[in-house]
């Protein structure tokens, strides 16, 4: 933005100063004088104006990472009863594996032989739960680590597919059916993978809130007008009333009950796709249901580093 | 306490039924298992047990909707649930169906076993009721 930089005011006062010098030549030094003192003020005034911008800009720069980071949070509270119970699962087995090792050694110790077999089946058993809690805690800390904003090579499929896993978990257990119609060979995108993960587990989490038991969500993957990748997320839920359409990325606006849905998911995904220099568009038929469609350039942005 | 309980270990974890019920064996505890919820509704047609272990999120049937079966079939069996997902919601929900202890996974062995011992002496003891009261009118006109 222009009126973050330092010089901007000065330049500002450089164009009135050249008017000064310019109605002075023009209309006689009268003129030139009387026009003195209005020229200080518009330069006072316009300096004022412009650092009131750059102080309001900067707040609201703030403002935005703090509700990204809040949306992650809520995201995070969303999922995680889910997780809580994919973690505690493995840890009773594992849990359970120990006792029945220390079974085996009491045995072994008492001269009743213990069973080797049994012992090291046990072991195996517990470091294939480790990788099961593992993959889960890997892919959380990969979601919730506060990163600063990096530009990457990114391969779209798989981040899509990534976080259709994470959420089929829960999509499954409500009869939710997700397919997946990924365009093969898609070419790979310079763009901030975590921040589009968090915008592709947002859709997928709405579109799994918004469909009943026996829905279906798809996921698409696509190359569109020569230089742009698309990917949508339709589901077969109760679609958005035409009067919401318009409001849907509002901070804050939510259907749901109060308590229920904090309002900024949607506002949030839409400054991530805007920050990435992409776009973010919804479809919706009420009875039939919406298709969010998210658009990225294929090449490297502009003033980036990968 | 009075012979030993029959369990029933119904979760979707196959390692989970497998290790629980070598281990409760190994405490004198006579344990079948079952796969899902649909498989353990047909099991206790089936066998008669004291004591249910559920889980709560499995597949097709949920272990809250299967407890609500079971009370409505096998009034006294006693159902504990253990589960590795926690909310005070579902704990309430458990007691409102009749459910006898709510455990969190993982749980130690020593607390589990003690919470099937107690949950079959309540069944033991609320059998024994029924059959005096049962027994005692006859006893009366006798």
């Amino acid at each position: 933005m222009a009126f973050r930089r330092a010089w901007f005011p000065y330049l500002i006062a450089l164009l009135i100063a050249g008017l000064g010098v310019l109605l002075w030549i023009k209309a006689g030094p009268e003129f030139g004088l009387i026009s003195l003192p209005v020229l200080c003020c518009a330069f006072l005034l316009t300096r004022k104006l412009v650092l009131q911008l750059a102080k309001a800009n900067e707040q609201k720069l703030s403002l935005d990472r703090q509700l990204i980071q809040s949306q992650k949070l809520a995201a995070i509270g969303e999922l995680s009863s889910g997780i809580a119970h994919e973690i505690n699962n493995p840890l009773a087995i594992i849990g359970q594996e120990v006792e029945w090792m220390k079974h085996q050694a009491k045995d072994a110790g008492t001269g009743g032989g213990g069973n080797l077999a049994e012992f090291l089946d046990s072991l195996m058993e517990i470091g294939k739960q480790v990788d099961r809690c593992r993959e889960i805690t890997h892919k959380l800390l990969d979601f919730a680590r506060k990163r600063e904003p990096l530009i990457q090579t990114t391969d779209i499929n798989k981040l899509v597919e990534d976080m259709v896993r994470l959420v089929e978990r829960e999509a499954v257990k409500r009869k939710i059916k997700i397919d997946r119609d990924y365009q093969p060979d898609l070419p790979v995108v310079q763009t901030d993978a975590p921040q589009l993960r968090q915008v592709v587990l947002n859709l997928l989490i709405n579109a799994n809130a918004a469909i009943d038991a026996g829905g279906c969500i798809t996921v698409a993957t696509r190359v569109v007008d020569n230089g742009y990748v698309e990917l949508s997320v339709s589901d077969t839920g109760c679609g958005i009333p035409e009067e919401n359409r318009d409001k849907i990325f509002d901070p804050f606006f939510t259907t749901k009950p109060p308590g229920k849905g904090t309002g900024l998911g949607l506002s949030i995904c839409h400054g991530i796709i805007t920050k990435l220099d992409g776009r973010i568009t919804v479809a919706s038929e009420v009875g039939k249901g919406t298709t969010f469609a998210v658009r990225l350039p294929i090449g490297r942005r502009k003033g980036t580093t990968g | 306490m009075t012979g030993k309980p029959k369990v029933l270990i119904v979760d979707d974890e196959e390692r989970f039924r497998i290790t629980l019920r070598k281990l409760l064996g190994v405490q004198g505890v006579e344990a079948n298992t079952s796969g899902s919820a649909r498989e353990a509704l047909e099991e206790l047609n089936n066998r008669p047990y004291d004591v249910v272990l559920l889980d709560v999120r499995m597949p097709e049937m949920s272990g809250i909707e299967a407890l609500a079966e079971i009370k409505k079939t096998h009034r006294d069996l006693e159902v504990i649930i253990l589960t590795g997902h926690a909310s005070v919601d579902i704990a309430v929900e458990i007691m409102r169906l009749g459910g006898y202890e709510y455990l969190l996974k993982p749980c130690a062995m020593d607390e589990l076993v003690a919470k099937i011992e107690s949950a079959y002496e309540r069944k033991v003891a609320r059998e024994e009721r029924r059959r005096k009261a049962q027994v005692s009118p006859s006893d009366l006109a006798s």
